[in-house]
């Protein structure tokens, strides 16, 4: 597929004065995404932040060409930053205002994804660079997401080339665009360590060179050897989800949802109305089935036993502003209003912050998706000696007595299908509740609504 | 007692003697001059011409850049002082002497963008030797009339953007507009150290002057860019039909920023073969963009200045793997090629054994 975008209007995107993205039109965004960037981050796109730096530099508006890369294609770009004077903290506008996507040359190669993918169910990392050794995207052994801080920073910057390899064979190799082979490497901060890298030279449709994919086998002989061995004999370890399948399935699940997105609300051009409705379809089953992994990730993971949860020192009326703040648009599509405690109030309580807010995004969501349109959700806070708790109240269908236990097991849907659950949000926040020492109960009849009351031990501010 | 000596009037006397001094300053540097001009590391010609081009250019530039920021100075921060609102008003700059003197402009960044000034100057001459002036100046508009309406939009850009700089033949012009944001900064602010020693004015006022400057500064409308996108838009759009770069058909700028773009270069490297023995590496370069034989010895006819020769025999022999991965190593950032130069010396030692 050749993509040509003759845009009328430029992509655009801002970010402020520590290169943080700010704002981006959805192209910009898929694709800082794909570099491994994230929503709120630093503008992961190597070149143009490259270019944004060197503008804030200077002080100085810059027009020049840039290029991009990701899985999928090459993209060139005539990018032109603007300063924009906002008192201390000057933030950055990029306007680009060509932006032309090629294919890579992919005949007779594997899917770099799927090359990626196998080797994280072997152990090993995988880098990708450019044609600089700039490092585009990298997803090291043990570490769950993109190291964002590695990205546009030069290979040689982060690692260290380690004796009897020599840094002027592996610079030969770079510039006579040979395969790198069994280059051991050390990381310069951090843990400091010791991988053996196998590189490929990446060759573009044009001929041109593109960089270099790296695979890192950790380098660590009393225990890799053995570990290695463990994972080959099973294929796929124990911690299935958490570390391996489950990563491996939310990025390609990102990319369908991302080009389905952009194929319904037609940013490539016109599109029959129904085919775009089809895009909307598949963009929302892809949401379902992320929503699907991340469920399976966390299942699998407070079932380990070592699965521990933190005692943060939480406020229980700001995780429930936070949850509904999460929800507000999916709230507003069905003109329902979340009634919160007031902001001023304070509900301290003991728990882990992000899994307590999990807790409430699931009982909220859930509110939402069982309630008619229109309705009211009510979220209220009390407190006893011990317990610090807080209900969510939906004027739903109700669950009937019989039925409220099995709501709290493992797949448990109560014959219902198509409305984007899993049947494991409940398990699993009950299963959270209990590892921070509190728990999760409902109370509801049939026909009357449900409340779903969250209770975590109670935190006396001092 | 010098004064005693001579019977000179006392100002003539301070000049003789604020010169001696300059030259006693400057004395040690002498022999290195010399030694340059005796000893030289390239064999690269530098002729009378392109040093004095060079010298008016950066008269030129410095002298706007000078303009520009007492300009903004005097009439947007109110500064009142005489020699800069005579300076905003077009009087003489007096910057140059100074930093000349003070060796603030012998950056290797300056001084290579005159070098690629003064170069491209030489190419546009010899050019004009070889086709007219309306003919060459005819070439952009066959993109004119492109199929992609934003080809046609960029082209115009760059016809407009070379008739504001316009120059007579073997002149550079010395446009502001024209130049790169790194350029301007990196003249900008030594210009400003200038004018606060010789106005005698709070620095910060000048440099908030000249930070407006900077910030006004446009680099898009420089022939440069609207080259550089125009030839990145014609590439991308290439069919098979389209014929290779060649400056009799694209003008001198779309012609370098084409072979760049081809090359993963930077124009400025293009410039810099031009002036190298043979133009080897621009033959290099050509060959790993696969030109035809024919069009190679035309570019190269078109390009030299009547002193070298290219023969088909000795282009088809260049081995295209070999010139592609030259051409790749020179791609390479400058401080990645430096390191490997060096790197490669102190090997040199372990492969002699």
């Amino acid at each position: 597929m050749t993509l040509s975008s003759k845009l009328a209007e430029p992509v655009r995107g801002q970010v402020d004065f520590d290169g943080i993205l700010l704002s981006a039109d959805p192209l910009l965004m898929r694709l800082h995404l794909r570099s491994g960037g994230a929503e709120g981050g630093p503008l992961a796109v190597p070149e143009l932040a490259e270019l944004c730096r060197i503008s804030r530099r200077l002080g100085m508006n810059l027009s020049r060409a840039a290029q991009a890369s990701d899985d999928d294609c090459r993209i060139d770009m005539w990018v032109e930053t603007r300063l924009i004077p906002s008192g201390n903290d000057q933030q950055l506008s990029l306007a680009i205002i060509d932006w032309k996507e090629r294919p890579h040359d992919d005949t007779g190669k594997i899917d770099s994804a799927r090359e990626r993918d196998f080797d994280r169910l072997e152990g090993r990392g995988a880098i990708r660079t450019d044609a600089a050794l700039r490092i585009i995207a990298q997803q090291m052994p043990l570490e769950t997401g993109q190291a964002s801080d590695a990205i546009g920073q030069s290979l040689l910057d982060i690692y260290d080339v380690i004796p009897p390899s020599a840094h002027a064979r592996l610079l030969e190799s770079v510039a006579e665009r040979q395969p790198i082979r069994n280059q051991r490497m050390r990381e310069k901060g951090g843990s400091q360590r010791l991988f053996v890298l196998q590189g490929q030279p990446l060759i573009d449709k044009a001929g041109i060179f593109a960089g270099y994919r790296f695979t890192a086998t950790p380098d660590d002989p009393e225990t890799s050897g053995k570990d290695r061995k463990a994972v080959a004999g099973k294929l796929i370890s124990d911690s299935l989800f958490g570390s391996q399948l489950g990563p491996a399935l939310r990025q390609p699940l990102g990319k369908i949802i991302a080009n389905a997105e952009t194929i319904s609300s037609k940013l490539e051009g016109p599109l029959r109305g129904d085919y775009a409705s089809y895009a909307k379809d598949i963009a929302s089953a892809g949401r379902h089935l992320l929503d699907l992994v991340n469920d399976l990730s966390d299942l699998e993971a407070i079932e380990r036993p070592e699965f521990t949860v933190a005692a943060d020192d939480i406020d229980l009326v700001d995780l429930a502003h936070r949850a509904a703040g999460l929800l507000a648009v999916k709230a507003s599509d069905h003109q329902i209003r979340i009634d919160l405690p007031k902001e001023s109030d304070k509900l301290p309580a003991r728990g882990e912050f992000r899994r307590s807010l999990q807790i409430l995004v699931n009982l909220i969501g859930n509110a939402i998706r069982y309630s008619p349109d229109g309705s009211v959700i009510k979220v209220r806070v009390s407190a006893d000696d011990e317990f610090a708790r807080i209900s969510v109240t939906d004027q739903g269908d109700g669950i009937a007595a019989e039925d409220q236990d099995r709501i709290f097991e493992k797949f448990e849907r109560l014959g219902r299908s198509g409305d984007g659950g899993s049947g494991l949000g409940l398990f699993i926040s009950r299963r959270l509740a209990h590892a921070m020492g509190g728990s999760l109960t409902v109370a509801s009849a049939a026909g009357k609504g449900s409340t779903f009351t969250l209770s975590l031990p109670d935190r006396k501010e001092s | 007692m010098a004064q005693r000596v001579f019977s000179m009037n006392e100002t003539m006397n301070n000049d003789i003697i604020r010169h001696a001094s300059a030259l006693a300053d400057k004395s040690s540097f002498i022999a290195d001059d010399f030694a340059q001009a005796l000893f030289p590391k390239t064999n690269v010609f530098f002729n009378d011409r392109m040093r004095s081009n060079a010298r008016q250019y950066l008269r030129g530039v410095i002298g706007q850049i000078e303009q520009r920021i007492c300009l903004i100075a005097t009439q947007e921060l109110g500064v009142t002082q005489d020699i800069l609102v005579k300076i905003a008003a077009g009087g003489a700059g007096q910057s140059l002497n100074l930093l000349e003197n003070s060796g603030l402009l012998k950056t290797v960044e300056i001084v290579q963008h005159l070098f690629v000034k003064a170069q491209q100057s030489e190419l546009a001459a010899r050019l004009l030797q070889k086709i007219s002036q309306s003919d060459l100046e005819a070439t952009l508009t066959r993109h004119l009339d492109h199929d992609d309406p934003v080809i046609a939009e960029a082209a115009m850009g760059l016809l407009v953007a070379q008739s504001k700089t316009t120059s007579a033949v073997g002149e550079i012009s010395a446009s502001l507009a024209d130049l790169p944001a790194e350029i301007v900064y990196a003249f900008a602010w030594p210009v400003t150290a200038s004018l606060a020693r010789l106005s005698g004015l709070s620095s910060l006022q000048l440099q908030a002057a000249t930070e407006r400057f900077l910030a006004s500064h446009d680099e898009s409308a420089s022939v440069a860019r609207k080259a550089d996108r125009l030839a990145q838009l014609i590439e991308q759009a290439k069919a098979a039909e389209d014929q290779v770069p060649h400056p009799m058909r694209d003008g001198l700028s779309l012609f370098i920023a084409r072979l760049a773009r081809q090359t993963g270069l930077a124009s400025d490297q293009i410039v810099t073969f031009t002036a190298e023995p043979d133009m080897a590496r621009l033959v290099v370069a050509m060959r790993a963009a696969d030109f035809p034989v024919q069009e190679a010895l035309s570019v190269f006819f078109a390009l030299d200045d009547g002193d070298n020769i290219l023969t088909a025999a000795t282009y088809g022999e260049t081995d295209r793997d070999r010139a592609l991965a030259l051409v790749t190593s020179w791609a390479a950032p400058r401080s990645f090629q430096d390191a490997q130069r060096v790197l490669a010396d102190d090997s040199l030692g372990d492969r002699a054994k």
